[in-house]
C-alpha cells in the first residue's frame, strides 16, 4: 500500500468511527471494513475489474490488516476490547469511555450492572439508585433488573455486589469491594436527602 | 466623575422617606472600593446607622444594591443585595441581607442606578415610582392590605408592561421579621419585608430605558462570554449530568443537571421534548428542571418551562402547572419557584399520602408557593417548617399555646397531610393572628424570645437543623466538613454561601475533585469525600476563606453566588477545570480598570471584613470567637455514637474545630483569641479607619487591656 493508499484509507476509516459515534454506536474493525467497502473505498476479493475505478480501490484483505494499526493509533480513537471479544473503536471526544462501556455491556445485564456499580464505588464513591438502571442509556425493563439482582446474588463473580435500604425504602446498590456497608448506607441516605437539602 | 465608567450605571439612588428629599451620588466616587451589592449596603450601615439601632427604626436603612456586573449579558448577573440591621436575628438584631434576582438588577441599573438607599419612614403607605430620572413617591393606600400578586399587577398597569415591581405582601405591613421582598413574582430577599412595612413603603416599580456600557474591547468581551458559557452545568454548577451521556465521561443521579433528550416539558403548549445535543450552548436551558429535582420524575408532565434571572441561561425557577390544585382549593393552577420557595408547602409536613415526591406533594407545593409568594411570607431557608414541626410533635405547641387557638387549629388536616392545612397556617403566620402567628412571624427568634423556650432545646437536636443566632445551617458539615462548619460561623443568619458547597456537589469523581482542589488552591487535602472528614488542615482554611470572600464578591458584583464560582467545568478538554478568574477578567472588561484574581479578591475580603466590623461594632463585643462563631452541639454528636472522623459520619470533634478556627483566623489575618480583625488587617485591606473607629471603642486586638 502506497503513503497515498494509507492516508486515504486512514482518512476514509477515521470517518467511519467518527459517524458511528456521532450517532451513539460502537465500531469493529469489520464494521469500518464493511462501511468501506459500501462506500466504494475497498475492493472485495471477487471484484477484480479492470476498469481504472477498480484498480483505484484498495484490496479487501491488504485494507483490512492495514485498519488494525491505523485505528489503534490514530489520536482521535480510542478502542478497548469489547464484551464479544472484539476490539471496539470510539471516538472519546464523541462517545465517552464510560457511555462506550455502557453501549458495549448492554448485552449482559449482569456484566452491565455488577461494571456499573462497581465503578461508582470505586471512583465517585457512591451506591447507585436501582431505577438508575431503567433510565437511558441501561433501559432494563425493572423486571430484568429484578431477576438480573437475583441471578447475580447466586453467581460467585458478584458476590461483591450488595445493596443498602434507605429510611424511606429506597434501594442503592454498591460494591463492597469499594465501598463499606455503613459508608455505602450514609452516601446512600444523604443521596435520598438531597432534595431536602437544597 | 467626569464620565459613566463601563459596568457602573453611575449613580445611588437615595430616597428619605422621613421628609420625601430624592437625591444621588456618584456611585465610582463614594462606593467604588465596595462594587456594589453587600458592600455598598455593609459601607452605608457602617457610616449612617449607629449601634443599637433596631431593624423597624426609622433611622435603619435599607439598601437594595446591584453590581458591576449586573444588567450585562454575564451569565447569572441578575442578583440584588438587601441589606439591613435584621430582624430575625436573635437575641439582638445584627447587620445581614437578603438577596433576589429575577429582573430587578437589571432595571434599576437601566433607570440609572446601581444602589438604592431607602431611609427614614414615610407617615403613609407610599410606592415609590422610578423610571430612569423621573423618581416620585406615590401613594399605597390603594395596595395596603393586598398580596404581592394585587401590587404587582396594579403597579405594572399603572406604569407599563416593561416595568419591575419589588413589593411586601401583608406580613411585611404587619411588620413580621419573617417577610419578603418579591420581585417579579417569585424571587425574594427574606427578613427585610417588614423592615420595608416599617417605613410604610409597599412597593418600588423600576422601568428603565438605557443600558450598562461595557468600557472593554467588544469582541473580547462576548467571547469572555461565550467561554463562560460553555463551562457551566446545571443549577448550583453541577457540572456533570445526573445520567450517562455520550459527551460525558461522568454522571451523578444526584446532580440537578437532569434535563436529556427525551425528557419533555409536560406542560407547555405544545409540549417540548428536548433534543439535540444536552452540551450544546443553545440547551442550558433544558438542563435544569428545579420541580423535577425536587418532586421527583412526574414533575416533568407538569413543567411548563424554565423561568429565571436576567441573562442566566440556568432557569431555575421552574414553571409548574397543576390543574387538580384549581379544582381542589380555589388557586391558580400555574406556580414558579426554586429550591426552599418551591418547597415552602411540603416542608411543614413531616409525612404526606404518596410520599414526599407524590401528588400531594406537588399540590402542597401548589398552595404553599401560592400563600408565601403572595402573603410575602419567608422560611428562613426551611426553618419555619421544622420549627413548627418540632413545636408539634414534641409537644411544645399545646403546652405553649392557649387552648382554645390550639383547638382552633385544624391539626387533623395536619397530621392527615392534608394542603388544606396550609390555607389556615400560613395566614395566621404572615397576617401574625393570634399566638401563633406573633410568635411564629418572627422567626425561631420569637420561639426563644417570646416563649422562653432554650435555645439549647434547638443546637442539641440535629434535626432542627438550626445553627445560631435565630437562623439554621446553610451547607454546613453535612456538606464540606470543617469548610462547611466554619462558613456558618461567619454570618449573622443562615451562611448562604454556595462557593464550598457547589464544589464539592458539582458531581466529579473524588480523585478529579482533588486534582483540580490541587489546582486552585493549592492541595488535594482542602476536599474531602461526604462524610470520611480527615482532621484540619491549612489548606480546608484557604478554601474556607477563598469560599467566604468569593460569596461576598458575588453578592457585590451582581453574580448568582447559588451558581458560581466556576472552578469546575463539564470540559473534558480543560481537565473539566473551570475558571478561577472569570470575576475579575469580567470585572475589568465591564469597567475599563484592570484588577487581576488576587486585587478583587482583596476587595471581597474588604467587604466580608467590613460585615465583621460592623458585627463587632453592633455587639459591643471583640471576642467573636465565643459570642458570636458558634456551632451547635448537634454538630459535636452523631445519632449512632460514631466518633468524629468516622466513616460515614458528620460529627466533628470539638478540638479539631477549634483548630480549625484557629487557623481560619490566621489565614484571614484575624487575632486567634478573640476572632477580631487586627489593626493591621484592617488596614491591609483599606479599612484603616474602621479599624480606627472601632480601636477607639477597644475592639481591635491588642488594644482591649
Amino acid at each position: 500500500m502506497t503513503s497515498e493508499e494509507q492516508a486515504r484509507l486512514t482518512k476514509a476509516a477515521v470517518v467511519v468511527v467518527l459517524q458511528a459515534s456521532q450517532e451513539g454506536r460502537l465500531t469493529t474493525r469489520e464494521d469500518v471494513l464493511q462501511a468501506l467497502v459500501s462506500g466504494g473505498i475497498i475492493r472485495q476479493a471477487e471484484d477484480q475489474g479492470d476498469s481504472d475505478d477498480a484498480r483505484r480501490r484498495l484490496a479487501g484483505e491488504e485494507a483490512f490488516a492495514a485498519l488494525a494499526g491505523i485505528l489503534a493509533e490514530h489520536p482521535s480513537l480510542a478502542s478497548f476490547q469489547g464484551l464479544s471479544g472484539q476490539t471496539v473503536y470510539h471516538c472519546p471526544d464523541l462517545l465517552s469511555r464510560t457511555y462506550a462501556r455502557i453501549l458495549d455491556r448492554k448485552s449482559s445485564p449482569p456484566v452491565l450492572m455488577a461494571e456499573e456499580i462497581r465503578a461508582n464505588s470505586r471512583d465517585y464513591p457512591r451506591p447507585v439508585p436501582v431505577e438508575l438502571f431503567e433510565a437511558s442509556p441501561f433501559e432494563l425493563p425493572p423486571e430484568e433488573i429484578e431477576h438480573t439482582l437475583r441471578s447475580m446474588a447466586a453467581d460467585p463473580q458478584y458476590q461483591d455486589i450488595t445493596f443498602t435500604t434507605t429510611a424511606s425504602g429506597a434501594v442503592y446498590l454498591f460494591s463492597a469491594l469499594y465501598l463499606e456497608r455503613g459508608y455505602a448506607a450514609f452516601l446512600a441516605q444523604r443521596a435520598e436527602s438531597l432534595a431536602m437539602n437544597p | 466623575m467626569a464620565a459613566t465608567p463601563g459596568g457602573f450605571s453611575g449613580k445611588v439612588l437615595r430616597v428619605d422617606l422621613s421628609t420625601g428629599k430624592i437625591s444621588t451620588q456618584d456611585t465610582v466616587d463614594r462606593y467604588g472600593d465596595v462594587l456594589g451589592g453587600t458592600g455598598i449596603g455593609y459601607q452605608v450601615l457602617w457610616e449612617e446607622v449607629p449601634a443599637g439601632t433596631g431593624p423597624f427604626d426609622p433611622a435603619n436603612k435599607l439598601v437594595f444594591a446591584t453590581g458591576v456586573l449586573a444588567g450585562t449579558g454575564v451569565p447569572c448577573n441578575g442578583r440584588t443585595a438587601v441589606t439591613t440591621i435584621f430582624p430575625t436575628c436573635w437575641p439582638q438584631p445584627l447587620v445581614a441581607s437578603g438577596h433576589m434576582g429575577g429582573q430587578f438588577a437589571a432595571k434599576l441599573k437601566y433607570a440609572g442606578y446601581d444602589a438604592l438607599i431607602i431611609e427614614g419612614r414615610s407617615e403613609k403607605p407610599v410606592w415609590l415610582f422610578i423610571r430612569d430620572k423621573r423618581v416620585e413617591l406615590r401613594g399605597a393606600a390603594h395596595l395596603w392590605g393586598a398580596g404581592i400578586r394585587r401590587a404587582n399587577l396594579e403597579i405594572s398597569q399603572e406604569m407599563g408592561a416593561d416595568c419591575v415591581v419589588a413589593a411586601i405582601g401583608q406580613a411585611g405591613e404587619k411588620l413580621a421579621p419573617m417577610a419578603i421582598v418579591a420581585n417579579s413574582l417569585s424571587h425574594s430577599a427574606g427578613g427585610v419585608g417588614g423592615v420595608m412595612g416599617s417605613k410604610n413603603l409597599k412597593a418600588i416599580g423600576v422601568q428603565g430605558s438605557g443600558a450598562v456600557r461595557i468600557a472593554g474591547d467588544k469582541d473580547e468581551w462576548e467571547q469572555l462570554i461565550k467561554f463562560h458559557l460553555s463551562i457551566l452545568g446545571g443549577n448550583n454548577q453541577h457540572v456533570v449530568p445526573s445520567f450517562p451521556t455520550p459527551q460525558s465521561e461522568y454522571y451523578n443521579p444526584g446532580s440537578r443537571w437532569l434535563g436529556e433528550p427525551g425528557k419533555r416539558w409536560g406542560a407547555a403548549q405544545p409540549p417540548i421534548e428536548i433534543t439535540g445535543n444536552i452540551h450544546d450552548l443553545n440547551r442550558i436551558a433544558f438542563r435544569t428542571n428545579s420541580a423535577a429535582f425536587f418532586l421527583g420524575e412526574g414533575a416533568w408532565q407538569h413543567t411548563v418551562r424554565g423561568n429565571g434571572c436576567t441573562a442566566c441561561p440556568i432557569r431555575c425557577h421552574t414553571i409548574v402547572k397543576v390543574p387538580s390544585v384549581a379544582a381542589k382549593y380555589g388557586i391558580r393552577e400555574i406556580a414558579q419557584n426554586t429550591c426552599v420557595g418551591l418547597l415552602f408547602g411540603r416542608s411543614f409536613f413531616k409525612t404526606l399520602p404518596g410520599g414526599m415526591k407524590g401528588q400531594t406533594a406537588l399540590e402542597a407545593c401548589m398552595v404553599g408557593m401560592h400563600l408565601a409568594d403572595d402573603l410575602g411570607l419567608w422560611c428562613n431557608y426551611g426553618q419555619l417548617q421544622r420549627d413548627l414541626q418540632k413545636l408539634y410533635h414534641d409537644g411544645l405547641l399545646k403546652a405553649k399555646l392557649g387552648s382554645a387557638e390550639y383547638a382552633s387549629i385544624p391539626w387533623d388536616k395536619y397530621e392527615a397531610g392534608d394542603p388544606a392545612f396550609l390555607f389556615d397556617i400560613l395566614p395566621r403566620i404572615g397576617q401574625r393572628r393570634g399566638e401563633l402567628g406573633q410568635v411564629l412571624s418572627q422567626g425561631t427568634a420569637g420561639l426563644f424570645g417570646q416563649w422562653s423556650i432554650p435555645e439549647e432545646t434547638w443546637t442539641q437536636d440535629h434535626n432542627t437543623l438550626y445553627w445560631k443566632l435565630g437562623h439554621p445551617k446553610h451547607h454546613a458539615n453535612e456538606d464540606d466538613g470543617q469548610c462547611g462548619v466554619i462558613i456558618n460561623t461567619q454570618y449573622n443568619r443562615d451562611a448562604q454561601c454556595h462557593s464550598h458547597s457547589n464544589f464539592v456537589r458539582n458531581g466529579l469523581p473524588l480523585e478529579v475533585q482533588k486534582r483540580l482542589a490541587a489546582e486552585i488552591w493549592g492541595s488535594p487535602d482542602c476536599v474531602d469525600g461526604v462524610g470520611d472528614y480527615t482532621p484540619m488542615n491549612l489548606h480546608k482554611a484557604r478554601r474556607a476563606r477563598w469560599s467566604l470572600v468569593r460569596k461576598e464578591l458575588h453578592d457585590s458584583l451582581g453574580l448568582c453566588n447559588w451558581m458560581g464560582p466556576w472552578v469546575a467545568s463539564p470540559l473534558k478538554s480543560r481537565g473539566y477545570l473551570g475558571d478561577d478568574s472569570l470575576e475579575s477578567k469580567f470585572y475589568s472588561l465591564a469597567t475599563g480598570r484592570k484588577l487581576g484574581r488576587e486585587e478583587l479578591d482583596r476587595m471581597g475580603e474588604r467587604i466580608f471584613t467590613l460585615h465583621r466590623a460592623l458585627t463587632i461594632r453592633d455587639m459591643g463585643q471583640m471576642n467573636m470567637r465565643a459570642r458570636h462563631d458558634q456551632v451547635p452541639g448537634w454538630v459535636f454528636e452523631d445519632p449512632a455514637g460514631a466518633p468524629p472522623f468516622s466513616k460515614g459520619s458528620i460529627r466533628m470533634d470539638r478540638g479539631d474545630m477549634a483548630k480549625a478556627m484557629d487557623l481560619f483566623y490566621k489565614v484571614m489575618g484575624w487575632d486567634k483569641t478573640t476572632g477580631a480583625p487586627t489593626q493591621e488587617t484592617y488596614s491591609r485591606l483599606g479599612l484603616r479607619e474602621v479599624g480606627q473607629s472601632l480601636r477607639a471603642k477597644k475592639l481591635v486586638p491588642g488594644d482591649a487591656a
